[in-house]
C-alpha cells in the first residue's frame, strides 16, 4: 500500500455511510529549526467517520501530536487538505478556529492543563462561559458529578490528585457536548488503576453520546479498544487494522 | 447545534473581566517591582503637582493681600499727577507707598548695608496686616515722636548692622529710630527679588531722607481698594479699562488682583514643569520595570494561555483577560502613589510652611492628582501593550510540544500602534499641559532619544557579547555569555540604570555650570560694586574718592535714565505683537544710557558709530536681538519716554552685548545730544581687592547716603541661594528617578535570581569557587555599567549643554570631574546593590537545588 493512499478501511458497516467527519488528503507540515527544515507529516491521508473511535499509535517522533495539533486547528499543515465537518481549516482563521474547537472540539492533554487559579467547576465551565452558555455553571457542576467529582467543585487543581484532575479535564472537554474529543496520552501522567478510570469514563462518554474520539498513546491495549487503530511512523500511516471494539459493540448488539 | 454551524457569540468584556478576577486570586507575586515603579512615578508628579497647586492658589486666593490692594499702580521717578490721582480714588481707597534702594547705617556699630525701602501712609496695608515682633502697630512704630521717626525692619538687617531694637540708623540724611523687626510683610513677594532686606519708613520720614531727588530711582505704588461687592475680578478689570482709557499714556505699571505676583506664579509653574517633567521621566524609567513584570507574569502564564487557546478562546479575549488584570494593578499602583502624593504636602507644610514666602493653600486638589493618575494609567499601558500583545501570540501548540517555533517577535500593527498612540499621548498630555511647551518637547525629545540610545546600546553589547572571540579566562567567558544569554537582564539593566544616569548627569552639568558661573568665573570679570544713584554734582567728587582708593581699578561710569518704549516704527507699544523671548522689552521701564563712543562690552553689528561730537537730530544704538525681535531696520524710528518726555530717535546702529560680562550695558543707547539735558543720575562699576570692599562701601556711603551700593558679592550670594533652593528641588525629584530605576534593576535581577542560582550551584559542582563565581558576576555588571555608563555620560553631557547654552542662554564648560564623579559614583552604588542580591545566589545549597530540576 502506497503511503498516500486513504486508510479508511476496515470500518463497520454502520459507520461507512456518509461523509466522514474528518477527512485529511495528502497533509504535510515542514517546521523550520535552527539545523534546517523537519519534514515531520509526509503526505498523510485518513477519513475518521462520525462516531468512530481511532486509536493513534507510534514511536516518539513518528507525528502523532503533531498530527492531533492539525485536527484541532492547532498548527496549519505547510501543504494538503484537512475537513472537519466540510469545514476546510485551511482557509480558516485563528480566531474562526478557536470559536470552532470552542463549539465542536474538546481536547484532553497529558499534562491535564487545568488553569491552576480556577476551581474545579471554573475550570469545567470555561468553554462553555466562552459560548456564552447561561447554564454555564449547571452543566459544568453536572458534568463534575458524571466523573464523580461532584464533592470536589470547588476545590483547585492543586488541592486535586493526579487523577481527579485528569477527570475534571475529561469533563471540560466533554461539557459543551462537542461532537469531536482529543485524546493526547491522557493516562500518560496516571499510575495504572487511574489511568484505567479515566480510559472507562473517556469510553463511557464516546458511547452514549456518539462523541467521535480520536486517541494518541504509547498504550497498545489502550489503542486495541478503539474501533480502528492507526500507526504512524516518520510522518507516514505505517499500517491501519480493527481495534477489538468493533468486536465488543458487534457481541454487545 | 450542528457541526456545520459555528455559534456567533464573542466573549466580550464581562466574561473577560470575570476570567481576569480569577486568575488574580492567584495574588500580587511578582508584581512588587511593577507596583512600586508605577508608585513611585506618580507619587512624585502627585506631589510636585499638589504642591504647586497650593502655591498658585495661596497666591490667586491671597491675590489682593500679595498685591497689597485690588489693582496696583506703579510708576517710576513721578508721582501721579493730581487728575490721575482724582480720578483713581473716585470710589475706590487708594494708599500710596514710594519704594527705593537705598544705604542704611546703624550709628552705634558704623555699619552699613544695601535696605529695600519702603515709606507707606496710614492706609498701609489696605488687606492682610504686617505682623511685628513686639505689641506696636506698624503706624505706632513709625511714627514721629517729638524726637525722630521710627522704622521697622526685616530682621536680616539686624544681623548685616549689628544692630538691635532702640538703635539709631541713618537713612538718606534722616536719623530714625529702629522700634520693629518685621516677622511678616503680607505684599512682600509681589515687590519682586530683593537684593536687601526691607526698611520700613511713614512716608513723612521718607521724604526728610532727601533720597528722593529728580531722576533717582524710585517706585511710587498706588494701590487701590474697590468697595465691597466691585472686587469681582470681571468688575476689577472693567475698572481698570476705564482708567486706562482715561489715561492711556500714564505709563503706569498696572496689575490686578487675578494675577498677582505674575513673575512668581510663573516661576512656580517653570519648576513645576520641570520637576513634573522629572518625575515623567521617572514613570517613564519605571515603565521598564512595568513591562518586565508583565513579561515575566506572562511568561508564567504560557500554559494557560495555550490551555484557554485550545478550548476556544480568541486571541483577543486572552488579550483582554491578560491586559484587565495589568490595568487593575495599575490602578492600584496608582492609588498608593496618588495616596503618597497627595499626602506630602501636608507633610511639607507641616514641615516648612514658615519658611514658605508666599501664602500655599494646602489641600486635596483633584486636578493635580488626576494629571498624576493619567499619567501613571498611561505609561503602565503603554509599557504593558508590547509583552501583552506578545503574549496573545502563544502559540497553542505549546502544550503539545516542549520545543516550538517561536512566536512571532513583534505584535501585531494593530497592538503597536495602541502602543504609539499611548505614548504620543503621554507626551502629548505633558506637552499640553506645559507653560513651555518647547521646553517640555524638547525634554522628551531628549528622554526619547535616550532611551533609543539606551535600547542600541544594549543590543550592541549583546552582539558583541556573542561575536567576542572565545576568552581563556573561565569567568570573563561566563560574564560574556551572562550578557547575551537568552532571557539576559541585559536590556532592562541598561535602560533603568542609564536613563537614570543621563538624568543625574544632566542635572549635575547644569548645577555645575551654574555653580562655576557664579562662583568661579564671574568674579575675575565682574565688578565689585554697583554704585546706582549718583547725583550730577556728585559725581566729580565720587570719582576723586574712588580713584584715590587703593586697589581700585576698571571705574566705569556712565549716566543713567528710566525710559519707556512709546511706539517703533510708527506703531503704539501697545499694539506690537512682539515674539515672546523680547516681548519684556515694551513692558515696563527699561535703563537707557548716552554715550559718545561705543560702550565696552559691545560690538556693533549693523551701521556705524556717531561722531564723538554729533550734534544733530536724535540718533539710538539697540540690540541686535531688539533689532531682529521686532523687524526694525536701521533709519526707522524709536519713541521713548524719558521722565514724561517722548524723544524720537532714529535707529543708527545695533549691537551684540556680552550680558554675561555684567558690566554696566543697555539696550538703548542714544547720542549725548538727545539726552544730556534730562535731569538723570550716573550709575559706575569698579573692581578691587576684595578685602578693602567694606572699607570703600562705608567711605562712600557716609560721604553720600544718597547713593545706593549694590556689593556684587552679596547680590549674587542672594541669587546663589535662590538657584541652590532651585538644585535641591530638582535633585530631590531626581532622586525619585535613580530609585526607580534601581527598583526596575533589582527586580530584573531578580528575574534571572533563579537561573542564577542553578547556575552557580552547577559551577560549585564542577568545582568553581565562590569567589570565582563571583568575579564573573562582577565582570558582568562592569561590563553592563561600563557600556551604559559611556551612553549616559554623552547623551547627560549633551542635554546639559542643550539647556545651558540654548534655554539659559549661558556660556558652557564642560565639567569632566563632575561628569566623572557623577558616573563613577552612581554606576558603583548601582551595581554595587545588584550585586549583594547575587551573594544569595552563591550562598545557595547545592543538593536542594539539584533535586528540584
Amino acid at each position: 500500500m502506497s503511503p498516500s493512499t486513504s486508510h479508511s478501511l476496515p470500518q463497520s458497516a454502520s459507520q461507512s455511510a456518509g461523509k466522514p467527519i474528518i477527512h485529511l488528503e495528502d497533509l504535510k507540515l515542514t517546521l523550520p529549526s535552527a539545523a534546517g527544515d523537519v519534514n515531520i507529516l509526509r503526505g498523510l491521508s485518513l477519513d475518521v467517520h462520525a462516531g468512530e473511535a481511532v486509536g493513534l499509535v507510534g514511536p516518539s517522533g513518528s507525528g502523532k501530536s503533531t498530527l492531533l495539533m492539525v485536527l484541532a486547528g492547532l498548527e496549519q499543515p505547510t501543504s494538503g487538505t484537512v475537513l472537519i465537518a466540510d469545514r476546510d481549516f485551511t482557509t480558516m482563521s485563528e480566531d474562526g478556529l478557536a470559536l470552532f474547537r470552542r463549539d465542536h472540539v474538546g481536547i484532553v492533554f497529558q499534562s491535564f492543563h487545568l488553569v491552576p487559579t480556577m476551581t474545579a467547576l471554573e475550570n469545567v465551565a470555561v468553554p462553555m462561559e466562552l459560548a456564552g452558555r447561561a447554564d454555564a455553571f449547571e452543566r459544568a457542576a453536572e458534568e463534575l458529578r458524571h466523573v464523580g467529582l461532584g464533592h470536589r467543585l470547588t476545590h483547585y487543581p492543586g488541592q486535586l490528585s493526579g487523577g481527579e484532575q485528569q477527570r475534571v479535564a475529561l469533563a471540560r472537554a466533554v461539557a459543551g457536548d462537542p461532537k469531536i474529543l482529543f485524546a493526547d496520552e491522557p493516562t500518560g501522567n496516571l499510575d495504572g488503576a487511574t489511568g484505567e478510570q479515566i480510559i472507562e469514563l473517556m469510553f463511557d462518554l464516546h458511547d452514549r453520546r456518539g462523541t467521535t474520539l480520536v486517541l494518541i498513546t504509547h498504550d497498545h491495549e489502550l489503542a486495541e479498544m478503539c474501533d480502528r487503530v492507526v500507526r504512524l511512523k516518520d510522518g507516514l500511516i505505517d499500517g491501519v487494522h480493527a481495534g477489538t471494539r468493533i468486536g465488543r459493540k458487534a457481541v454487545a448488539r | 447545534m450542528s457541526l456545520a454551524d459555528t455559534n456567533v457569540f464573542k466573549p466580550g468584556f464581562a466574561l473577560a473581566f470575570r476570567f481576569a478576577r480569577r486568575e488574580l486570586r492567584g495574588g500580587l507575586k511578582g508584581f512588587r517591582v511593577f507596583l512600586a515603579c508605577l508608585t513611585l512615578g506618580v507619587a512624585a508628579i502627585a506631589a510636585v503637582g499638589s504642591v504647586s497647586t497650593a502655591l498658585v492658589e495661596g497666591l490667586s486666593q491671597e491675590g489682593q493681600t500679595i498685591l497689597g490692594g485690588d489693582v496696583d499702580f506703579r510708576l517710576v521717578h513721578r508721582e501721579a499727577g493730581a487728575d490721575e490721582l482724582a480720578f483713581i480714588s473716585d470710589g475706590a481707597t487708594i494708599s500710596k507707598s514710594t519704594e527705593m534702594r537705598a544705604m542704611a547705617a546703624a550709628l552705634r556699630t558704623d555699619e552699613r548695608t544695601l535696605v529695600e525701602l519702603k515709606g507707606v501712609d496710614d492706609l498701609y496695608p489696605l488687606y492682610g496686616e504686617v505682623r511685628l515682633g513686639s505689641d506696636l502697630a506698624l503706624d505706632e512704630a513709625l511714627s514721629f515722636d517729638g524726637t525722630r521717626y521710627g522704622a521697622a525692619v526685616e530682621p536680616a538687617l539686624l544681623d548685616r548692622l549689628g544692630a538691635v531694637v532702640g538703635d539709631i540708623l541713618k537713612v538718606g540724611s534722616l536719623e530714625v529710630e529702629l522700634r520693629a523687626v518685621i516677622e511678616r510683610e503680607p505684599d512682600r513677594v509681589a515687590g519682586g527679588f530683593a537684593l536687601g532686606p526691607r526698611l520700613f519708613l511713614s512716608d513723612e520720614a521718607m521724604l526728610e531722607t532727601d533720597l528722593i531727588r529728580l531722576g533717582s530711582l524710585v517706585n511710587y505704588h498706588y494701590r487701590a481698594r474697590l468697595p465691597e461687592g466691585q472686587r469681582l475680578n470681571a468688575d476689577v478689570a472693567a475698572w481698570v479699562a476705564t482708567v486706562t482709557d482715561a489715561f492711556p499714556q500714564a505709563g503706569w505699571r498696572i496689575q490686578d488682583r487675578s494675577d498677582s505676583a505674575p513673575g512668581v506664579r510663573r516661576f512656580v509653574e517653570r519648576v513645576a514643569l520641570f520637576l513634573t517633567l522629572v518625575g515623567l521621566t521617572a514613570l517613564v524609567v519605571g515603565g521598564v520595570g512595568v513591562g518586565n513584570a508583565v513579561n515575566s507574569y506572562l511568561d508564567q502564564k504560557r500554559d494557560v494561555i495555550a490551555t484557554f487557546k485550545c478550548i476556544g478562546a480568541p486571541g483577543g479575549f486572552i488579550f483582554n483577560v491578560y491586559l484587565i488584570q495589568v490595568m487593575v494593578l495599575a490602578l492600584l499602583g496608582v492609588a498608593i502613589g496618588l495616596a503618597v502624593g497627595g499626602t506630602l504636602p501636608f507633610l511639607v507644610q507641616w514641615v516648612i510652611e514658615d519658611m514658605l514666602p508666599i501664602p500655599a493653600r494646602f489641600a486635596l486638589y483633584p486636578a493635580p492628582l488626576l494629571l498624576a493618575a493619567a499619567y501613571g494609567v498611561l505609561a503602565a499601558f503603554a509599557f504593558a501593550l508590547w509583552p501583552l500583545a506578545r503574549a496573545r501570540e502563544i502559540p497553542a501548540t505549546g502544550l503539545f510540544r516542549d520545543i516550538v517555533a517561536p512566536a512571532r517577535a513583534w505584535p501585531r500593527p494593530q497592538y503597536i500602534a495602541l502602543m504609539g498612540g499611548a505614548l504620543v499621548a503621554l507626551g502629548g498630555l505633558a506637552i499640553g499641559l506645559a507653560d513651555r511647551p518647547d521646553f517640555a518637547a524638547w525634554f522628551i525629545v531628549g528622554a526619547a532619544l535616550s532611551f533609543a540610545g539606551l535600547r542600541g546600546t544594549a543590543l550592541l553589547l549583546m552582539a558583541l557579547a556573542r561575536r567576542a572571540p572565545r576568552v581563556r579566562n573561565a569567568e570573563l567567558r561566563l560574564a560574556l555569555s551572562n550578557l547575551h544569554r537568552p532571557g539576559a537582564a541585559t536590556a532592562s539593566v541598561v535602560l533603568s540604570l542609564g536613563l537614570g544616569l543621563t538624568l543625574l548627569v544632566t542635572i549635575s552639568l547644569i548645577d555645575g555650570n551654574l555653580a562655576e558661573q557664579i562662583g568661579g568665573e564671574l568674579p575675575e570679570r565682574a565688578p565689585s560694586f554697583f554704585f546706582v544713584d549718583i547725583g550730577p554734582d556728585q559725581v566729580d567728587g565720587f570719582e576723586s574718592l574712588v580713584r584715590g582708593t587703593e586697589g581700585v581699578h576698571d571705574l566705569n561710569r556712565v549716566p543713567m535714565l528710566r525710559g519707556r518704549i512709546v511706539s517703533v516704527k510708527g506703531v503704539a507699544a501697545e499694539d506690537i505683537a512682539a515674539p515672546a523671548d523680547v516681548a519684556w522689552m515694551l513692558q515696563g521701564d527699561r535703563g537707557i544710557t548716552y554715550a559718545a563712543k561705543l560702550p565696552g562690552g559691545s560690538e556693533l553689528v549693523q551701521g556705524t558709530w556717531w561722531a564723538a561730537d554729533y550734534q544733530g537730530p536724535s540718533l539710538i544704538s539697540i540690540t541686535e536681538e531688539m533689532a531682529q525681535g521686532f523687524g526694525i531696520a536701521l533709519g526707522d524710528e524709536i519713541a521713548v519716554n524719558v521722565l514724561g518726555r517722548t524723544i524720537t530717535a532714529t535707529v543708527s546702529n545695533t549691537r551684540n552685548v556680552d550680558w554675561g560680562n555684567v558690566g554696566i550695558n543697555f539696550i538703548f543707547v542714544f547720542t549725548p545730544s538727545a539726552l544730556s539735558g534730562a535731569p538723570h543720575t550716573h550709575l559706575a562699576t569698579l573692581a578691587m581687592e576684595e578685602a578693602g570692599e567694606i572699607a570703600l562701601q562705608r567711605s562712600v556711603s557716609k560721604t553720600w547716603p544718597n547713593i545706593t551700593i549694590v556689593r556684587v558679592k552679596e547680590a549674587l550670594e542672594a541669587v546663589n541661594k535662590l538657584l541652590q533652593d532651585f538644585a535641591l528641588a530638582v535633585r530631590a525629584t531626581s532622586v525619585v528617578t535613580l530609585t526607580s530605576g534601581i527598583v526596575v534593576l533589582a527586580g530584573a535581577m531578580a528575574a534571572g535570581h533563579r537561573r542564577r542560582v542553578y547556575d552557580a550551584v552547577v559551577l560549585k559542582v564542577l568545582g568553581a569557587t565562590r569567589g570565582k563565581i563571583l568575579k564573573a558576576y562582577i565582570y558582568e555588571y562592569a561590563l553592563l555599567g561600563f557600556g551604559t555608563a559611556i551612553v549616559a555620560a554623552f547623551a547627560g553631557t549633551v542635554s546639559a549643554w542643550l539647556v545651558v547654552t540654548q534655554v539659559m542662554q549661558a556660556p558652557w564648560s564642560f565639567l569632566p570631574m563632575t561628569l566623572a564623579v557623577t558616573i563613577v559614583g552612581a554606576t558603583i552604588v548601582t551595581l554595587a546593590l545588584g550585586l549583594v542580591g547575587t551573594w544569595t545566589a552563591l550562598s545557595a545549597k547545592a543538593a536542594p537545588v539539584l533535586r528540584a530540576q
